[in-house]
């Protein structure tokens, strides 16, 4: 019996070395992707950019499987259905966008206490034992208005096109805004409507609004609604104000058709759809044993006057704006969150 | 007198009245600047409601249970699949048009199949048939915003005079409808479907061919409506159906048509789409936060529709 434990403990000890090794350890994991909605055109992109990088990281033995789901209604007690059922086929760790922040903890908590790992990202849960990959929205819109202090130093009247009404992402990019115009002292806000981050409700919206008001000299917006801003200020036959773009592909081509017409300047600041494949290897080094702190911020795609034409190569006719992040990417954003 | 106590007893008055009073109040509020403006913008996205809501009329006039829940698919496959096969080409706009229209016989087929042949519920069998849809549309193109032809987008926005040429063509297609309800055997038929299905069928309607007719042609102008909204707004998105689920329906009732069937018009059509449009814009003039907006919404749409319905005459 003496002679039995200090084995034990070798061995112990080796496998804990072993765990520690390089990213091997998890060709056997096996990962699952649960969405809540795939029905525009980011969505589709961040469904897109998975399918790329996981194939690509199942190929080469990283991982088992990454298989993507996605629910069909965009509701919570479906999506909390999917993830029990995740459970049960033995995934090892699970994605999460979200359909809502609170409403899928009870079924997050079982997955936790299943011994499945967490992430959520773009649209996180509140529940303690997930990752959450969040966006500082507050801050987007902030730089929106910092963005334009620089660009009209005299101020001027703005419009605000806010998102979808009674969604947390669209109080908090506007909360930022409201706080960028308060710090500035340069705006005022005279008028705002919701676009509901769509093209045609956007310039339905500011068609309506525009006939009364004053001159603008800027639209601050939310994204996927800077097209639209645009195409209603055409209609009314008013001049083109500075309207901060969001990544979709006919938002940089028009800022590009306008650029190279007369020298528009404007500046684009979105969520890359690819947030998904850093949620994905966050995920990966999560089960590789890493130490990852519960909360992380993903980087803002910001495209800007001189990197414009390079990031409009790059972005699919019709699609939107992207980026894939890698090992190293995912490594990076949990060294700055302190891990 | 007689006249006017007529035109008084109309359902669709009211929606009018609406629609004036609140285009008054942005005007007063605003001291009358760019109230032609609003009423020009007014126009244009009200036509789009027009069109689908023309659709819809005549399905929730066939009777109880008889509604379309599919437009806002429809309109998004037939406005990617047109896009698409366009692909920002001025020689195939006419293709692309018969294709949406093609796409929009299709549909209607396929609602009124279910219908009809598995017996399932119009509510139930046009809202699983708008996932085949959705996700059809979605496959064809995994959302992406193809541009639409030059010359497409460019009548699509098109002005004369300050008069969107798209409202006058869709209010020649309303009056043109008008004609249908009221002055044709088909229009007729509809009308007596949904007041009594069985003295219809005895009194020798053709109902199930009628019926057919109207889903038909209901999935018909929602793919034209999406082929020409994708045009307007550079390109089809996969959620640019999305508020046309509720507004269709909402514009049918507005506008003075029993949600019961058997009673329809089609001028109040036209008061309730903008009606819909002004009242949002009227809000946002006035810089009502979101929360107020929708619950006022909610509360003057229930007063007109509560109007309007006093002032009908159901026993006649």
């Amino acid at each position: 019996m003496m002679r039995r434990i200090p084995t034990a403990l070798i061995v112990a000890a080796l496998a804990l070395g072993a765990s520690n090794q390089a990213i091997a350890d998890t060709s056997g994991k096996r990962i699952a992707l649960s969405n809540n909605y795939a029905g525009n055109s980011w969505r589709q992109a961040m469904l897109r950019s998975w399918d790329k990088v996981t194939s690509q990281a199942v190929e080469k033995g990283v991982v088992s499987a990454a298989d993507a789901f996605t629910t069909a209604e965009n509701q919570v007690t479906e999506q909390a259905a999917q993830i029990q059922n995740l459970i049960l086929q033995g995934y090892d760790a699970i994605v999460i966008n979200a359909a809502s922040p609170e409403g899928l903890n009870g079924a997050v908590k079982e997955a936790c206490d299943a011994g499945v790992t967490v992430v959520s990202f773009d649209g996180v849960v509140t529940e303690p034992c997930a990752w959450r990959i969040a966006v500082d929205f507050k801050q987007m819109g902030k730089d929106e208005v910092l963005y334009l202090a620089d660009r009209l130093p005299d101020g001027g009247n703005l419009l605000e096109i806010r998102g979808l009404a009674g969604v947390f992402v669209d109080d908090e990019i506007s909360a930022g805004i409201h706080d960028g115009v308060a710090e500035t002292g340069k705006f005022k806000i005279v008028g705002s409507v919701h676009g509901n981050w769509a093209q045609d409700v956007a310039q339905k919206a500011v068609a309506g609004i525009l006939p009364s008001l004053p001159e603008i000299a800027a639209v601050v917006t939310q994204g996927g609604d800077g097209y639209g801003a645009a195409q209603a200020f055409k209609a009314a036959g008013r001049p083109t104000p500075v309207i901060v773009m969001g990544n979709r592909h006919d938002e940089l081509t028009w800022w590009k058709e306008q650029k190279d017409a007369n020298n528009y300047e404007t500046m684009s600041v979105s969520i890359a759809p690819g947030v998904s494949t850093l949620a994905f290897w966050v995920a990966q080094q999560v089960l590789d044993g890493q130490s990852v702190p519960k909360d992380l911020v993903v980087p803002f795609l910001r495209i800007d006057q001189d990197n414009l034409e390079e990031n409009l190569a790059t972005t699919e006719a019709g699609g939107v704006a992207n980026v894939e992040y890698s090992l190293e990417d995912a490594k990076a954003v949990i060294s700055a969150a302190g891990g | 007198m007689t006249y006017l106590a007529r035109i008084g007893r109309q359902p669709w008055l009211w929606a009018w009245i609406a629609a004036l009073t609140v285009w008054l109040a942005t005007a007063l509020f605003t001291g009358g600047q760019g109230a032609a403006e609003v009423m020009s913008a007014a126009t244009t996205f009200g036509a789009f409601f027009v069109i689908v809501a023309l659709g819809q009329m005549f399905v929730i006039t066939l009777g109880p249970g008889n509604v379309d829940l599919s437009i806002p698919a429809t309109m998004t496959l037939a406005g990617t699949v047109a896009m698409k096969v366009m692909d920002g080409a001025n020689a195939m706009i006419p293709v692309g048009f018969l294709l949406a229209v093609a796409v929009g016989l299709g549909v209607g087929a396929i609602n009124y199949g279910l219908i009809r042949f598995l017996r399932i519920p119009p509510i139930i069998a046009t809202l699983s048939s708008s996932f085949i849809f959705q996700s059809a549309a979605i496959w064809y193109n995994r959302g992406l915003r193809i541009k639409p032809p030059e010359a497409l987008a460019d009548f699509a926005t098109a002005k004369i005079l300050g008069v969107p040429v798209l409202a006058v063509v869709v209010v020649l297609l309303a009056v043109v409808m008008h004609f249908v309800l009221v002055r044709t055997v088909y229009g007729r038929g509809v009308i007596a479907i949904g007041q009594n299905q069985r003295a219809a069928h005895l009194a020798g309607v053709p109902v199930e061919r009628t019926r057919a007719t109207t889903y038909v042609m209901c999935a018909v102008f929602a793919s034209c409506c999406g082929y020409v909204l994708g045009a307007f707004s550079g390109g089809a998105a996969l959620n640019m159906g999305e508020e046309y689920l509720l507004s269709s329906i909402a514009v049918v009732v507005i506008g003075g048509t029993s949600v019961a069937g058997g009673y329809a018009n089609v001028p109040g059509l036209w008061g309730a789409a903008l009606f819909l449009f002004l009242l949002v814009t009227m809000l946002n003039t006035f810089g009502a936060g979101a929360g107020v907006r929708l619950v006022l919404t909610g509360l003057i749409i229930i007063a007109v529709i509560v109007a309007a319905s006093g002032g009908r005459k159901r026993d006649g």
